[in-house]
C-alpha cells in the first residue's frame, strides 16, 4: 500500500531572488517534513546558497527517480541549469530565468510521470522569464500550455482560510464591464469550487461580488448584477451549491474573515486584491488554479530589495506549503483511486 | 475655541436615526455636546430627554437626557414604515441645521440617514442625496465625499455609477477639484498643516506602463506632476492593490479613489463600524454615519450606533482645529 502522505515537488524560484533563501527556512521549520515527503528540484549550489543566506543546515541526498516518495524524506533531483558565477543576487539576468524555466519543466515533467503529487515554487521574476524566452503571458499560461491543457484555469489568491478566484484579470478597467459574462462568472465559481474541493472543503461556500457600487441598487448604478450575476447564482443554486450573491463589495470581504464563506469570486483584479494585500501581505499564497496537478506559490516577488540578506519572512511560503500539502494530499487519493 | 454643541438631524423618523440618537447619549453622556433637531415625538418610549428652547441649554440638559430642539412633524413614527407625511420636515430638519451651524449656534451638522424615495415622494425632493442638498443650501458647486476610520482615510473621485461608466466620468477636472478640496478639507477641518495625498490609479497595477490601460499615462500622472509643480504632496498613480497596507497608509493623510468600491473595500474591511462620511467643500463641517436607514430594522433596538458615535465624536474633533 501507497503512503497517503503527498510528496511535494520543490524549485527555488529566481535564484537572484529571495526562493532559495526561503526554502531553506521551510526545510527547518516545524512540521514541514512530517507533513510530506519533499523533493528539491535544482542546482545543488543554488540550494547551498539558499541555505548559506539563511544561516541554516542542508543536506542534500540524490536518489535515483524511480526512489522518490515513499517516506524517504527529503531527497534531491540535480539540475545544472545554472553556473554559480553566473547568479547574481538582486538582478534581473536571462540566466536566473532561464534556470527556473527549466527547473519548473523538470518539476511538470515529475508531476505528469506521477513521481510528486504537487508543486510549491519560489517567487519567478517575470522580466527574466521572459528574457529567458518565456512566450507565455505568465507562468500559469506557461504550465498549462507545457502540459498541454486547455481547460479552464486561472490564479487563485489565498489569505488564511479565505480564497479570491477573479472573472477578468489583467486588463483595463475600462474592458471590465464588457468582459462580465454568464459563462465567466460561471467558470470563475467552478475554479473556487473545485480548488476549495481540492483543499479539503467538502461543501465549499462560495460568496459572488457584485460588480457596481451597492450590487448596482436594484440597477439605478448598473444591470449587469440583474441581467448576468443573479440568473448564474440562481442557477448554481439550483444545482444545491452553496453560492450566494451577488454582494456588495466593500462588504463581502467581510463574509470571509468572519468565516461565513470559504471563497469570494471577484469581477476585477483589484477588487479582490485591495482586501487580500491591505490584511496580510506578508501571508498571501497564489494557486494556480484548474490545472491536472495542484501548484502554489507565495504571493509575493523575488523582493530583490532584501535577497541575500536573510530578511524573507517565511509566512507565505509556509502557508503556500500548508495549502499545497492539503491539495495534493486529495490529487494523491484521487489519482490511487482512478 | 468652539464651544457650541453639534446638531444631530433626526434622518427618516422611521428609521434607525431616534433609536440610535438615544443610543449615543446613553453611550456619550455628558462626555460630548451634542443635541438632537427632531420630534420628542419620534423617540423610542421611554427614551430619557430633555427638551431644549436654545442650542445653548445642551451642555446644561446632557446630564439629565438626550437634548432634543423639538421640531414638531405631522405623524407619528412608525418603525420600518416611513411616512411620506413627515418627508417635509425630514428635509426642512436638514436646512434648520444648516441654519444653526451657519448662525454659529451649533458647530457642525451631523445627519442621520434619509430614505432618498421617501423624499421624493413625499416632498418632491429634487437632490440625489444629503450631500447634494447640503451643497446647495451652502451654495457650493462641488463637494466631495471623504469616508474616514481611525486608521485611513478615502475619497472616492466617482460614487453612485455603473462601473462601466467610471473611465468616462472620471476627468481631469474632476480629479483636479477632488484632490484640491480633499487637500483644503485635511487642512483646515482635520488640522493638518501639510497633508499629503496619495492617488489610486484606474487600472490594474496602475496601468503597468500602458499595458493594462492608459489612462494613467496619458492624463492622471501628468496631472499629479503638475500639482506637485505648484507645491501640492500628492503621489501616485499608485497601484491601488498595495496603497493601502499598514505601511503603505503610513505615507499618506488620504486617499483619493477612482471609483466607489475601490474607496469603500480597504476602508470598510480595515474598519468595518467606524467609517464615518465626512462632506468636504462645505463652509461648515458635516458628518454622518456609514449607512442607511435599515428600515428592516428599526424599532428593534437592535441597530449599532458605533458609527453614529464616531460621526459625533469626529464632527466635534473636527471643529476644535477650526
Amino acid at each position: 500500500m501507497t503512503s497517503t502522505k503527498p510528496t511535494i515537488g520543490i524549485i527555488p524560484g529566481d535564484p537572484s531572488g529571495i526562493g532559495p533563501e526561503l526554502i531553506a527556512k521551510l526545510l527547518n521549520a516545524e512540521g514541514v517534513h512530517e507533513a510530506a515527503d519533499i523533493v528539491l528540484i535544482g542546482d545543488g549550489h543554488v540550494w547551498e546558497q539558499g541555505a548559506a543566506q539563511a544561516g541554516l543546515p542542508l543536506d542534500l541526498v540524490s536518489v535515483a527517480q524511480d526512489r522518490i516518495g515513499g517516506s524517504h524524506g527529503v531527497v534531491w533531483v540535480p539540475m545544472d541549469t545554472i553556473a554559480p558565477d553566473a547568479v547574481e543576487i538582486a538582478r534581473v539576468t536571462e540566466a536566473g530565468g532561464r534556470c527556473s524555466l527549466r527547473c519548473l519543466d523538470k518539476a511538470l515533467d515529475l508531476a505528469r510521470d506521477g513521481v510528486i503529487d504537487g508543486i510549491l515554487f519560489g517567487p519567478f521574476n517575470k522580466a527574466a522569464l521572459t528574457a529567458a524566452g518565456m512566450n507565455a503571458e505568465d507562468e500559469h499560461r506557461y504550465i498549462a500550455q507545457y502540459l498541454g491543457f486547455g481547460g479552464h484555469h486561472g490564479e487563485l489568491n489565498v489569505l488564511d482560510e479565505m480564497m479570491t478566484t477573479r472573472v477578468t484579470s489583467h486588463i483595463g478597467l475600462r474592458e471590465v464591464a464588457g468582459n462580465i459574462t454568464a459563462e465567466g462568472v460561471s467558470k470563475a465559481i467552478g475554479l473556487a469550487e473545485d480548488t476549495l474541493k481540492q483543499a479539503g472543503k467538502a461543501r465549499p461556500r462560495i460568496a459572488v461580488a457584485a460588480l457596481n457600487p451597492h450590487a448596482g441598487d436594484n440597477g439605478k448604478f448598473g444591470r449587469e448584477e440583474i441581467d448576468i450575476l443573479e440568473p448564474v447564482i440562481r442557477a448554481a443554486q439550483d444545482r444545491q451549491k452553496d453560492v450566494t450573491g451577488p454582494w456588495p463589495s466593500d462588504t463581502v470581504f467581510l463574509k470571509a474573515i468572519r468565516g461565513e464563506v470559504d471563497a469570494v469570486v471577484t469581477m476585477y483584479h483589484d477588487q479582490g486584491q485591495i482586501a487580500i494585500k491591505l490584511l496580510g501581505f506578508e501571508r498571501g499564497v497564489t494557486v494556480a488554479g484548474g490545472l491536472p496537478i495542484p501548484i502554489t506559490t507565495p504571493a509575493h516577488g523575488t523582493a530583490f530589495d532584501i535577497a541575500g540578506q536573510n530578511r524573507a519572512n517565511l509566512g507565505a511560503t509556509r502557508a503556500a506549503f500548508d495549502l499545497l500539502v492539503r491539495m495534493a494530499t486529495t490529487h494523491r487519493a484521487n489519482r490511487a483511486a482512478a | 475655541m468652539n464651544d457650541a454643541p453639534v446638531v444631530l438631524t433626526c434622518g427618516d423618523p422611521a428609521g434607525i436615526g431616534p433609536e440610535l440618537a438615544a443610543k449615543a447619549w446613553a453611550e456619550l453622556g455628558a462626555g460630548l455636546p451634542f443635541f438632537l433637531l427632531g420630534d420628542p415625538a419620534h423617540l423610542p418610549p421611554g427614551t430619557p430627554h430633555v427638551v431644549i428652547e436654545d442650542p445653548a441649554q445642551t451642555a446644561a440638559a446632557l446630564t439629565r437626557g438626550l437634548p432634543v430642539l423639538a421640531h414638531p412633524f405631522p405623524a407619528p413614527a412608525r418603525p420600518g414604515h416611513p411616512d411620506p407625511a413627515n418627508a417635509g420636515d425630514t428635509v426642512a430638519v436638514i436646512a434648520r441645521a444648516v441654519a444653526l451651524v451657519q448662525s454659529g449656534r451649533a458647530r457642525a451638522v451631523c445627519t442621520a440617514p434619509i430614505s432618498k424615495q421617501v423624499l421624493i415622494d413625499g416632498a418632491g425632493f429634487a437632490y440625489p442625496g444629503h450631500t447634494e442638498y447640503l451643497a446647495a443650501l451652502a451654495g457650493v458647486e462641488r463637494v466631495v465625499m471623504m469616508i474616514a476610520a481611525p486608521d485611513l482615510r478615502v475619497v472616492p473621485a466617482t460614487i453612485h455609477i455603473p462601473l462601466s461608466q467610471v473611465p468616462s466620468a472620471l476627468t481631469p477636472d474632476l480629479l483636479r477639484d477632488t484632490i484640491r478640496i480633499t487637500e483644503d478639507g485635511l487642512r483646515r477641518q482635520f488640522g493638518i498643516a501639510a497633508p499629503r495625498i496619495a492617488v489610486a490609479g484606474l487600472n490594474p497595477h496602475a496601468g503597468e506602463g500602458g499595458k493594462l490601460g492608459h489612462e494613467e499615462g496619458t492624463w492622471i500622472a501628468p496631472l499629479i506632476r503638475e500639482m506637485q509643480a505648484e507645491g501640492h504632496a500628492v503621489t501616485g498613480p499608485h497601484p491601488a492593490d498595495t496603497m493601502f497596507h499598514a505601511a503603505a497608509r503610513a505615507r499618506y493623510d488620504a486617499a483619493v479613489a477612482m471609483y466607489h468600491d475601490q474607496a469603500l473595500i480597504p476602508v470598510k474591511t480595515l474598519d468595518f463600524d467606524r467609517g464615518v462620511n465626512v462632506t468636504l467643500g462645505l463652509p461648515f463641517v458635516r458628518t454622518s454615519p456609514d449607512h442607511g436607514t435599515a428600515f428592516d430594522i428599526a424599532g428593534e433596538g437592535i441597530a449599532n450606533p458605533t458609527s453614529l458615535i464616531e460621526a459625533l465624536r469626529l464632527a466635534h474633533r473636527m471643529t476644535q482645529t477650526a
